[in-house]
Order: structure tokens, then sequence, then C-alpha cells
């Protein structure tokens, strides 16, 4: 029996094609059945500066981050201080890297890591036409790599022509002789990483950001309002031909408070309406999610959260918007908040999401964040999809028509302009039963109750969250959490620790049932979340919802959450 | 179409076709009282039935119209009508969306929805009821205000220069823009209903008194002028004739070129978009 995964990362500095090293191997490895997820890490610059391509594969499916990097292949070692303390390595780890970059830098040398050399120029490659034709040194770490899990030289060539297409034949013939020569160096050094064959099993090649726009397309988004935003806009890239193609319409707005109220009025003409942002956006949109609460006009919103406050790490992860997202507004405006479990799941929440907006005619927010939106691999193919959800048009002839209606359903029909007899305003004053604004106290009351009874019908059924096992110990945590824990968990189970895993998915309404049969027989209750504040904790606090002795582990972004420091931490806190 | 001769010949629809009965919180002699009828009577004119009008506003005295008239609408929030009418004219381009509110509401805290819209060109109607003051927040100078004029707020007068609507409009790249008066309901009538007509961005600036804190915009009555020259395409033209005008000359002020807001039917199916996520089984590869 071989290995079963390898974590390795692809260094160099801008120009050095690290992330195209990365993604040629990733989809190389996918082609032969791989499994596998790549993340990117970047310097300070704000293109083609100094990059790293962090990847996985692995035999089985794969999404949380590893606790240290098994191979890390310098490209080259400029600026590579710059995030060096960023990639954990030991001296379990082997670098890959040629003498003619120079030493190896002090702050990689420190992890003791074994050093193998090569020369990534090909001696059989003349001077002049290196100098013409490029050194092509990510190509050749690509296929040294592939060549050192055993990849069948072919699923590298598909790849290449995947990525950087036919273009001239001479640039693809010295690809290819790189591609070649990469895979002669592996065969020269001492190691042997083979992995043993892949899982069978349906798999899709899709980021984070793409699921979630899929999502949203298959719920029946058609009008898409955006202002770009890191690391919300390569979501919305992806999105704005194939919504188009659809026959929809994605706008790029003057600013998110453009965007938001655009959202509103498409929504209000009856077509499902998204908007995509990030923490900054999401601020300036408070005051128009707090309209479509108060008019009760579906939308939905995802927030890519990234660090913060203010412009915080523009290009790193964080969980820190969760109490925007489910407060963030003036008055009582109640809110749906949902969050993916996982890369794949970031097209099934989304997908919800719409059906909620829907049904709840009501924003819905959907916190993604950048470690997952941007992490992109081949996962198991996300074939589950929600119930679909579809606003109330209904109308009855002969009754005049009373939009914001107190009765038994607190849904009440929002029927489509263009449809005779039901002319209705969308109100965001306080109104009355017809939605004319008025400030007596008896309609604000009925008007609220009204909307808050909407949230509390809700039954989200076994689309709450996931619980993963049954052991005495519960982590509960959301988005990006929720990998890391639950592969601490496997290896927590395996020592006998048994550990269950909750993630939820949806976060307000809170599922309160839901979380208390999770909990059931639990004798100890962590909640990871990556915000200074506990925030999520500081929530089911407040809700009532764990046991006054619950632990917070939360620490601020913008560092992945690593299995090993979830199981440490589980170790600590209890002492 | 003049109209007078539409209504001779006899309208399918009538102007209180498009009234909701709903009594208006405006002061007595409020001007907004003139816009409402000359919108009532544009609508009636145009024939498009009350279903299929929707009138988006934001916050203010005259953001508040919609809910006096019978049709759809939205009362969104202060400064945003532009974005919410632009959202829903693009997902329903078979409405007729006629965007509408304060000066405050359009040129301050909404300025920026302004010059992108005017950009844009998407085909929708904006009326601004120009009081050149908030009206709502009781007696504020706005950004028309002239800048000597003396509030509470700002004793003295702001001293800035006042902001030229119409100037900025053209410059921005609005394609149809105009100037009406609420004092008279028939010739803002026309404007509306040559502004909605026109198939792209048109803008309408109407002057309407503010009564109640500007009591001597009764003035305006004796000041306007029907002598506006509509200046076609020359956007440098329109611009000068806009900044030396004293901005009381009523008509079509200008016409011009604009992009094409166009709507393309679907091409694809969501199946066919999805099959690029499959990875193929790795012995087909
Ligand atoms: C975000 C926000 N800021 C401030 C206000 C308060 N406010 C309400 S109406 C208004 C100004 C209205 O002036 P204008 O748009 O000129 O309309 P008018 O009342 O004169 O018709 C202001 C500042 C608000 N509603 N929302
Ligand atoms: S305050 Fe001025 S603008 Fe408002 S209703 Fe009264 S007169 Fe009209």
């Amino acid at each position: 029996m071989g290995r079963t995964s390898l974590s390795v990362v692809f260094a160099g500095s801008g120009g050095s094609g690290a992330m195209t090293a990365g993604q040629l191997f990733l989809q190389a490895a996918a082609a032969a059945g791989y499994y596998g997820i790549m993340t990117q890490l970047f310097g300070a610059q704000v293109r083609g500066g100094e990059s790293a391509a962090l990847v996985q594969v692995s035999t089985e499916p794969v999404e949380s981050p590893p606790d240290r990097y098994e191979l890390f292949v310098a490209i080259d070692w400029e600026k590579i201080d710059q995030f060096a303390p960023e990639i954990p390595l030991d001296d379990g780890s082997i670098v890959i890297c040629d003498p003619a970059a120079g030493q190896v830098p002090a702050a990689i040398a420190k992890s003791k890591a074994r050093v193998l050399t090569v020369s990534f120029d090909d001696p059989a490659v003349t001077r002049l036409e290196r100098a013409l034709r490029g050194r092509r040194a990510n190509v050749c770490a690509a296929a040294l790599v592939a060549t050192l899990i055993g990849l069948p030289s072919r699923h590298l060539d598909s790849a290449l022509i995947k990525l950087l297409g036919k273009k001239s034949a001479e640039v693809f013939e010295a690809n290819k002789r790189a591609l070649k020569y990469g895979a002669q160096l592996a065969k020269t050094l001492p190691v042997t990483l083979a992995l043993d064959d892949a899982a069978p099993g349906e798999r899709w090649f899709i980021s984070g950001n793409r699921a979630a726009a899929l999502g949203a397309l298959r719920g029946g988004v058609r009008f898409v309002g955006c202002y770009p935003i890191t690391p919300a806009t390569d979501l919305v890239e992806w999105l704005a031909p194939h919504i188009r193609e659809l026959g929809g319409n994605l706008v790029l707005a003057e600013d998110e408070l453009a965007a938001i109220n655009m959202v509103l009025g498409a929504s209000y003409g009856g077509i499902p309406a998204m908007t995509v942002t990030a923490g900054p956006g999401l601020s300036l949109m408070t005051e128009a999610i707090g309209l479509g609460v108060a008019a009760e006009i579906p939308a939905v919103i995802i927030d890519v959260m990234r660090a913060g406050p203010s412009t915080g790490i523009a290009s790193k992860t964080e969980q820190s918007d969760l109490n925007i997202a489910i407060y963030g507004s003036h008055g009582d405006a109640p809110r749906i908040v949902l969050a993916p479990t996982s890369i794949g799941d970031c097209a099934y929440t989304t997908e919800w999401a719409v059906g909620l907006a829907e049904t709840i005619q009501t924003p819905v927010l959907v916190l993604s964040d950048q470690a997952m939106g941007q992490a992109s691999g081949a996962i198991p193919a996300p074939t589950r999809r929600p119930s679909p959800g579809k606003r109330r048009t209904e109308t009855k002839a002969g009754e005049p028509f009373k939009r914001y209606a107190i009765g038994s359903d607190p849904n009440t029909p929002m029927p489509r302009p263009g449809t005779e007899g039901c002319e209705w305003v969308a109100e965001g004053l306080t109104h009355n039963e017809a939605g004319l604004p008025v400030s007596a106290a008896a309609a604000h009351a009925a008007q609220i109750n009204k909307r808050a009874k909407k949230l509390a019908q809700i039954d989200p059924g076994a689309d709450w969250g996931e619980c993963w096992g049954d052991g005495d110990t519960a982590i509960i945590t959301f988005g990006s959490g929720v990998a890391p824990a639950r592969e601490a968990a496997i290896r927590r189970n395996k020592a006998g620790q048994a550990t269950r895993v909750i993630a939820l998915r949806l976060l307000s309404p809170l599922p309160r049932k839901a979380l208390r049969d999770a909990l059931e027989g639990t004798r100890r209750v962590v909640v990871l979340e990556q915000n200074h504040t506990g925030q999520l904790l500081q929530y089911l606090r407040a809700n009532d919802a764990v046991p006054a002795s619950t632990e917070s582990m939360a620490r601020p972004g913008p560092l992945p959450f690593r299995p090993a420091e979830i199981l440490s931490r589980l170790i600590e806190e209890r002492a | 179409m003049n109209l007078a001769v539409a209504e001779a010949q006899g309208c399918a629809l009538k102007a209180k076709d498009f009234s909701s009965g709903a009594h208006p919180i405006w002061c007595p002699g409020c001007g907004d009282f003139g816009v409402l009828a000359a919108l009532e009577r544009a609508l009636a004119l145009l024939g498009r039935p009350p279903h299929e009008v929707v009138l988006v506003s934001g916050i203010g005295c005259s953001s508040r119209l919609p809910g006096y008239m019978n049709c759809y609408g939205f009362h969104g929030v202060h400064g945003r009508a532009l974005a919410t009418a632009t959202g829903l004219k693009l997902a329903r381009p078979d409405l007729e969306v006629i965007a509408l509110g304060g000066d405050g509401d359009g040129f301050s805290i909404g300025g920026n929805h302004f010059i992108h819209t005017c950009r844009r060109n998407v085909d929708m109607l904006y009326i601004v009821m120009d009081n050149r003051v908030y009206g709502m927040t009781k007696g504020q100078p706005s950004p028309t205000t002239e800048s000597d004029w003396d509030s509470e707020l700002i004793p003295g007068g702001s001293r800035l220069p006042p902001f030229n609507p119409v100037a900025m409009a053209v410059t921005a790249g609005a394609t149809f823009v105009a100037r009406g008066y609420s004092g008279d309901p028939q010739g803002l009538a026309e404007l509306i209903v040559a502004g909605s007509k026109w198939p792209g961005f048109a803008f309408v600036e109407v002057l309407s008194p503010c009564v109640t804190f500007r009591p001597e915009e009764f003035e305006w009555k004796r000041k306007v002028r029907h002598d506006g020259v509509l200046v076609e395409n020359d956007r440098g033209a329109a611009v000068s004739a806009a900044l030396s005008d004293d901005g009381f000359s009523l008509g079509i002020l200008f016409r011009g070129k604009g992009p094409r807001v166009d709507h393309q039917p679907p091409t694809t199916t969501l199946a066919a978009i999805e099959e690029q996520f499959l990875l193929p089984s790795p012995d087909m590869a």
C-alpha cells in the first residue's frame, strides 16, 4: 500500500508561474481520478507578485488544510519571507529547489525539512532557446511532482492543453519538453511518493465561489447587481457570461448601495435577484437590507468574508461578519442567514437561499468566506439539491388587494407588476395592510409581528445543518471551520475520544430544536469560529442554545484552522 | 401629440384612472400637487394601463407621490430610487418605469446614482421635483439651493455654488433632458409624455415650489419662461446653454445619442452550463 494523499506547495516570485504549476499538477491529478484542492497565497503586490499555490491531492475527498505541507517546491526563492511563516513545514517535509536560485533561505531552512536539489533548466535546451521561449521551470516542477505521485504523462498533457490552450505549436512543444524533463528529474530523486488508486466516484472540478454562483442559477436567479470586491469578484466574473446566456442580467453597479437597490427593484419585478460582496460592501448595504425586510422583497446577498474591520485584509479569510449578517440594520430587522458547509455545499446552500428568499419574501444572506470561496479542486459532485421555493403571487378576484394583509399566513401574495387589479406599492415606511404609510402603534406592531412570524414558521427540516458522529464532545462551527473540525474529529475518534461535529447551515433564525437534538448526550461543547470576539458563541448564548459550560475556540483570521491546532486547543482548554 | 388634441380625440384612459384617491400629506399649495396632476394626465395620454406602470421613489415629501397614484410603486430608501428603477427596468423591460423624487434625494444622497444612470441610458423616465430645499426634514439647503439662502442650520447661506442638474445630466451622458414647472401641469404633462416615449433615459427637472420653507418660490410663476432651446447632440453647446441660463427656461433642452441597452434571449440551458464542472472518469481520459 502506498500513500493516500500528498500536500505540496509551489512557490515563486511574480512571473515564476507558481500558480500555473499548482493548477497543472492539480488538474493532471484530477484527470487521473484523484480528489484535490488548491488555495492561493499572495504577497502584497496587486498583480504578478510573489505567490504560492497550496495543493492537496488525495485518494479520498479532501477539504481540510493539512497540518503541514509534505513537499515544498521552490521555483525560485525571491521574497519567500513574505509568506514563509504562513506555510507550515517541519522535519518531515521535503524541499525541492534549484541551487542556481541560491541558498535555502533561513525562514524555510529552520523547519529542518529535508532538502533535495534539482536543476529546473533542461541541459538539452540551449540558452538562446530558453531566452526566446522562457524557462518553464513551473511546468517542469508540476511534471516533477506529478511523476513523483505516479501520474501517467498523458494526464499532464491533457491538463496542459486545458490550461494553456494550444497557443502556438512552438510554445506547446516547449511546454511538452519541459513536462518531459520534469518527469525525468523525478526519477533522479531518492524519494517515492506514489499514491494509491483513487476511490471511484463522480467528481466535479469547481471552486466555492463558482459553486455558489451555480446554486444561484439553479435557484432561478436571473438578475445580479454587483460591485467588484475581493474575494467575491471571481464569483461574478464566472457568473456574468452564464447568466446572460440564460437570458438574465448582470449589472456592474456604481457602488454597493446601487447594487443592492437594483436587486430589490429587479426582485420587485418578479425576477429572483442576488448581489455578491464582501465585508465593506455588506456594510454599505445594510440600510437596503432593512428595506428588503420591511417591504418584504426577496433578495439573496452572498458575503464572501475576508478579514476586517474596515478594508482589513482583502485577499485573506476570516469569519467576522456574523454579527453584521444577523443584526446589521437599524430597527427590528430579522432576516435569514445561511452558511455553506463545504465547497460543494456552496451550490446547495445558495440554491436553498434563493428558495427561502422567494417563499419568505425577505433578504437572505449567505456567509461564505475566502478560504472556501477561492478554494478550487476536484470534489465529490454536489448532486443533492434542496426542494425549490416559490414566491406567492396568486390573487383573488373581487376582493381589494392588500399586499401586507394580516391573516393566518404571514407570507402574503406579492403579484408581479403587470398583474391587473393588484397595483401595490412596496413600502419601507411603517405601513398598513394596504401598504399605505402610517405611524400608528397598532399597525407598527402588526407588521413587525407579521414579519417575525414569517421567520418563526420556517421549518428547515434536515437542511438546518449537519451533524457527524455522536461523541460526547461536540464542536459547533460553520463555513470553512467545518472541514478542519471534521478532520480533527476523525483523528480523535480514532484515538478513542469520541467527538462529533455540528455544522450550522441555517444560522438565523437559529434552528434551536435541531441544535438541541444534535447536542443530545454531549458532555463538552466547543464553538469553533474565526473571529476575535466569539460572535457565534455569543449568539448561541443569547439564544440560550448551548450549555453554560460551552467553551470558545475563537481566533481571528486570516490563517486557516488546521486539524492539529484544533486538537491541541481541545487538550489545552480542558487543562 | 398635442395634449388638447389628444384629449379632444377622447383617449381610452382618463387621468382619474391613475388616482389612488389617497389624500396627500403635502402642505396646501405645495408644487408637488401640480406634478401629481401632470403625471396622471400624461399617463392617461400614454395609454399604458395602470398595472403596467411602476413609480419608483426615494424619501422626501415628493417621494411620497407613488402612494397617491393608482399603479404599481416602490417607495424605497433615501437617494436610491434610480438604482431600484434601473434594476426593475432591466429585469422587466415590458413595464413603464418612472423614477421620481426630490432634489436632495436625487442630487445629494443619490448624486452618484444620478451620474451613472445618465451614463447607462436605461429606458426610463426620471422626474425630480426640485424645490431647492430639503422639505421633509424642514428646511435645510439642498445641492440646488442658492448659495446665500439663509436657514437655521446654515445662517447666511451655504456659500456653495448650486448644482446645475441640466448641465450635470448632459455632461454625464443623458440622452433626453427637459425642464418643466409644476404650476403648468399641461406643459409638464407634455414633457412627461415625450420623456416616457424617449427610447433611453429621460430626465425632467421640475421646478416645484416648497411653499412652506421657500415661500419666495411663489415668484417662480413669474420667472418661468417657455423659451427653452432644444440642442440636439451637441453636448458642449447644451452644457454651455445650461450654465448661462438662469434655470427658468422650460422645455426639452437636450436630445442626444447614448448606448443602447439590449435584452438577449436565452442561448443555452443550465444543464449545458453545469457540464463544464464534471470531471470525466479517469479511464475515459
Ligand atoms: C439615509 C437617510 N438620511 C437622511 C434621511 C432624512 N431625510 C428624509 S427626507 C430628506 C430630504 C428630502 O429632501 P428632498 O429629497 O429634496 O425632498 P423634498 O422633501 O424636498 O421633496 C432627508 C434628509 C433619511 N430618510 N435617510
Ligand atoms: S414641506 Fe414643502 S415640499 Fe414638503 S409638502 Fe410642504 S410645501 Fe411641499
